[in-house]
């Protein structure tokens, strides 16, 4: 078990290593030199020489890399040439979390809305509920989430006037006018995942409602609520946090649309605003971080699995 | 079938015995256009166990399922009645159904592995109807479930309680089952092939273990079994069963040592015993239920047919104790 | 994928039909799908020919106007007819997808392949550069790839090519690995038939089908990172006429002219949903069992 645990650990290190070579690499890639931009327009050759030595942009490659690594896990990330701002407290303390209670607002929409249609059109498989969802599952996936925001916040925001168009106030500051703000976002962004969660609910209670537990479920004289969902959700839940885990990719994709669309402060548009203002460091950030987002996250699915499936857990 | 009453020997003979605790009467299941069990009688006194012996595909296990209420409309048609304790089941409402099973009506199923939820421990299974049906607290629920492993030879059970399914072996899985189907004591209990799925070595004990618990509550039982030679050794009475059709049914010994449909007499043949010489197989294959021959539906395959046999179904008849359906019976 | 590794190394040609095309014809689905996308090619193919105008051609005396006899689908602020740029956005849209796609799989498959069969350290570095480029999400990768490569159409094919090697190549080498122990290889091996040839001959076919699965089912994906990425104003520049740069645009106008974005937002959604229709069953068509993934 030592050594499960060990080898996992070794492998997660190693991938984020990767995650922080990969974004090194990118800003050595990127377009420009560092040094000429600090310096402005107007510089001589030995100030240019100066700033490279400071920099340590004259040491070898490894070296260098190694120093922005433990500047980076020092919290140390620079600062933005235009704002000034610290980037550490840009990305981490202001962006992640905008980004964060999006994405957890719009997994819990879809899956309140998602759960239950998927349920129904399981249990009246071909009816017009199971036409219905299945039609709202492919729409909602292809659906592109920023061309949808821009209709909600027409229809909602403009015409109808039920909520605010743009801006972010956070939900821990004030939580209702929080909630409100981020309402036609959320239903955006969770639009997409509704339809997938309803499809791998369906299918995935489809066949469990197939297996023989079920059946004797029924035998001990369970009412058929309880046989639907508790047997077989519990058995759903597995499946279901297997689909959510591996479409992170996907919510960070509309999670960078919704917020351009709604002028969200979050990572996406942090991202956005810095590559069209090639401010690479910051956009270097943000590419650090949707990493070990994604290294966390698939670590955190990996130990649902344990917790949801008691055949995987190590005794 | 005007013969109906006469049918129960015991009824018609001893009318001083108690009412039957299941009464069976020309019941019939239709899955679409398929009549998967076809007038089927059996009567079952409380005390008594009874064997269901056939093929696979027979409706062995379609009658079970049909007995605890698990096979109703509009899944299936059902005709005919099932009385349960005076009750009909067939008319009853799904709540009050739902009353009766895993309370007074107990299912085993053939394979433990697969018939108990993996997400759930085993202490967890076994209280399921300790609470839906007899509504007891959650300790008691607790001290009932280590009670019941107890009884059913589960080592330690306290430790066990909160073990899951998988991390038991095929026998200790059975056992649970056991454990669940008996948790409130039912009157009935239906035992689908309880032990075809384990290992021989452990197969006599769980059947031995089953008969025990049995006798123990003084509940009857219908065991689901392709064993001729094992269903007469472990039941009172034995009903042979073929494509839907039950085609004899009397006391296990006299069923055995005197068959006296060809059906019988084919599947005892098959049987494997220590000195015989040969064995028979019987020839041919049970028909699609969508392709049943008209008359007598085990015509095609029998050695005695003749030409009434695949005209007209033979009605069922009272010869030695015993009802069987056949022309020819000698 | 096991079920095309199970069956003989040589795909023929009735057996691909019995296979793969016959089951894809069953789907009602798949085939509207796949009818909706003819009718996008045919119009980006056509859109020389059916274009009523200039795509490009702005006339700032006939701007935000509704649809008309002039400019059937109206014009944008800009004057630009949103029918002819609709037209040839389609074809910039399926050129993006179909081109990236491709790419990717091409530079994908040869690493996959690389490292399956080489093994030792090459595989070993292969993978880890795989790994780098799957550690981060496709539209995160692609936004800077464009980062670093500038702005423009053909960098928008190479930013997503990039993004897609990774999945292309951890596929390949899976199924490389799988195929390489088979009997049959080491029998072709020990024939003496060589390592080009085995991979030719043997290798590729087999692992062909699921890698096209594949490869469908990412040309949404493409299109849709590539609207996106022109929305963001990190794609295609304008004038060019592109679907994102069109939403985009139309966004201030929604409530003035909204035919402006929804001229290219319906056509977008009603593309997306039929590749993705025809992509669900391609999949089912190959093997029933296979998960979609991200």
């Amino acid at each position: 078990m030592f050594q499960a645990v060990s080898a996992k650990l070794a492998q997660t290190l190693l991938v984020l290593l990767i995650v922080s070579a990969a974004s090194f690499a990118f800003l050595k890639l990127a377009p420009g030199d560092p040094v000429s931009i600090m310096l402005g327009s107007d510089y001589s050759q030995a100030s240019y020489d100066k700033l490279t030595h400071e920099l340590g942009l004259d040491q070898p490659i490894v070296l260098q890399y190694g120093r922005w690594l433990a500047d980076f896990v020092r919290g140390d990330w620079g600062t933005s040439y235009i704002t000034n701002q610290d980037i550490f407290e840009l990305a981490v303390l202001q962006a992640l979390p905008v980004t964060l209670t999006l994405a957890a607002l719009s997994l819990l929409i879809a899956l309140v809305v998602g759960i239950p249609t998927g349920v129904l059109a399981a249990l009246y498989r071909n009816s017009w509920i199971d036409v219905l969802a299945t039609t709202l599952a492919i729409g909602g996936n292809a659906f592109p989430s920023f061309y949808l925001g821009i209709i909600l916040i027409w229809l909602f925001g403009v015409d109808l006037g039920w909520f605010p168009v743009l801006g972010f106030v956070a939900p821990w500051e004030d939580f209702w006018q929080g909630l409100w703000h981020l309402a036609l976002p959320s239903i955006t962004l969770g639009a997409w995942y509704v339809g997938l969660i309803a499809r791998i609910t369906r299918s995935s209670l489809l066949e469990v409602l197939g297996q023989p537990y079920i059946l004797a479920a029924k035998a001990r004289g369970e009412p058929g609520w309880r046989v639907v969902w508790v047997h077989g959700m519990r058995n759903v839940l597995m499946p279901l946090v297997t689909v959510i885990g591996l479409q992170l990719g996907g919510m960070l994709r509309g999670a960078v649309m919704t917020e351009v669309v709604f002028a969200l402060p979050g990572l996406g548009m942090m991202v956005t605003t810095a590559v069209l203002n090639r401010e690479y460091i910051v956009v270097q950030a943000g590419i650090m971080l949707t990493g070990l987002l994604f290294v966390a996250v698939n670590l955190a699915v990996d130990q649902t699995y344990q917790f949801l499936d008691p055949r995987l857990r190590r005794r | 079938m005007d013969c109906a009453v006469a049918l129960t020997p015991q009824a018609a003979d001893m009318p001083a015995s108690p009412p039957p605790l299941l009464e069976v009467r020309d019941f019939s299941l239709r899955r679409g256009q398929a009549v998967v069990l076809d007038g089927v009688n059996l009567v079952l006194h409380p005390g008594e166990t009874l064997g269901l012996i056939g093929e696979s595909g027979a409706g062995k296990s379609t009658l079970a399922l049909a007995l605890i209420g698990l096979l109703r409309a509009p899944e299936v048609q059902l005709q005919g009645s099932l009385r349960f304790r005076g009750t009909e089941l067939t008319q009853l409402r799904e709540a009050d159904y739902r009353r009766l099973r895993g309370n007074k009506i107990g299912l085993i199923f053939q394979d433990a592995t697969a018939a108990l939820n993996p997400c759930f421990t085993v202490g967890e299974q076994i209280a399921e109807p300790l609470k839906r049906h007899l509504g007891l607290s959650k300790w008691d629920r607790r001290d009932r479930a280590a009670a019941l492993m107890q009884s059913v030879g589960i080592p330690e059970p306290r430790l066990r309680l909160d073990a899951y399914p998988h991390e038991l072996s095929g026998g200790m899985q059975q056992r649970v089952m056991i454990a669940v189907a008996l948790a409130c004591n039912p009157e009935l209990l239906l035992a689908d092939e309880p032990t075809s799925a384990l290992d021989v070595t452990i197969q006599a004990q769980i059947m031995e273990l089953i008969l025990d618990r049995v006798r123990e509550l003084n509940s009857s039982a219908i065991f689901v079994l392709h064993d001729l030679a094992l269903g007469a050794q472990v039941c009172d009475r034995i009903a042979v069963m073929y494509a839907g059709q039950i085609v004899e049914e009397g006391p296990s010994e006299r069923v055995l040592a005197a068959p006296l449909h060809p059906y019988t007499r084919g599947l005892k043949s098959c049987v494997v015993e220590l000195g015989s010489r040969m064995l028979e197989p019987i020839p041919g294959q049970v028909p699609p239920l969508n392709a049943m021959p008209a008359g007598c539906r085990f015509a095609p395959r029998c050695p005695k047919a003749k030409a009434i046999c695949s005209e007209q179904r033979p009605l069922a008849e009272i010869h030695d104790g015993r009802q069987v359906s056949c022309w020819f019976i000698d | 994928m096991s079920e095309a590794m199970n069956v003989a190394p040589l795909a023929r040609g009735s057996q691909w039909k019995q296979r793969f095309l016959q089951p894809l014809l069953r789907q009602r689905s798949a085939m509207a799908g796949l009818a909706i996308l003819a009718i996008y090619v045919v119009a980006a193919v056509c859109a020389p020919w059916l274009a009523t105008h200039d795509p490009t051609a702005q006339d700032l005396m006939a701007s935000l106007q509704g649809p008309s006899a002039a400019h059937w689908l109206g014009t944008d602020s800009y004057g630009q007819d949103l029918y002819s740029r609709l037209l040839y956005g389609a074809q910039l849209a399926l050129i993006i997808g179909f081109a990236s796609v491709a790419l990717g799989l091409v530079v994908g498959v040869a690493i996959g392949l690389a490292a399956g069969l080489m093994g030792g350290r090459t595989e070993w570095v292969l993978m880890r550069i795989v790994d780098g480029l799957l550690a981060f999400p496709e539209l995160i990768l692609a936004m800077a790839f464009m980062a670093v490569l500038g702005l423009g159409t053909e960098n928008v094919v190479y930013a997503l090519a990039l993004s897609f090697v990774g999945p292309f190549a951890r596929m390949t080498r899976g199924d490389v690995l799988q195929v390489k122990n088979q009997p049959y290889i080491e029998a072709a091996r020990l024939m003496g038939v060589g390592t080009a040839a085995v991979i030719w001959r043997h290798v590729l076919p087999n692992v062909v089908s699921p890698i096209l699965v594949q490869a469908g089912m990412r040309i949404s994906i493409a299109i849709l990172l590539e609207s996106g990425l022109s929305f963001l104003g990190i794609g295609v520049v304008p004038p060019t006429p592109d679907w994102g740069l069109m939403i985009a645009e139309g966004r201030a106008f929604i409530t003035m002219a909204p035919w402006i974005s929804g001229v290219p937002g319906v056509a977008l959604a009603i593309l997306l949903v039929a590749l993705n229709l025809l992509g669900d069953g391609l999949r089912d068509a190959f093997d029933p069992t296979t998960q979609k993934d991200a």
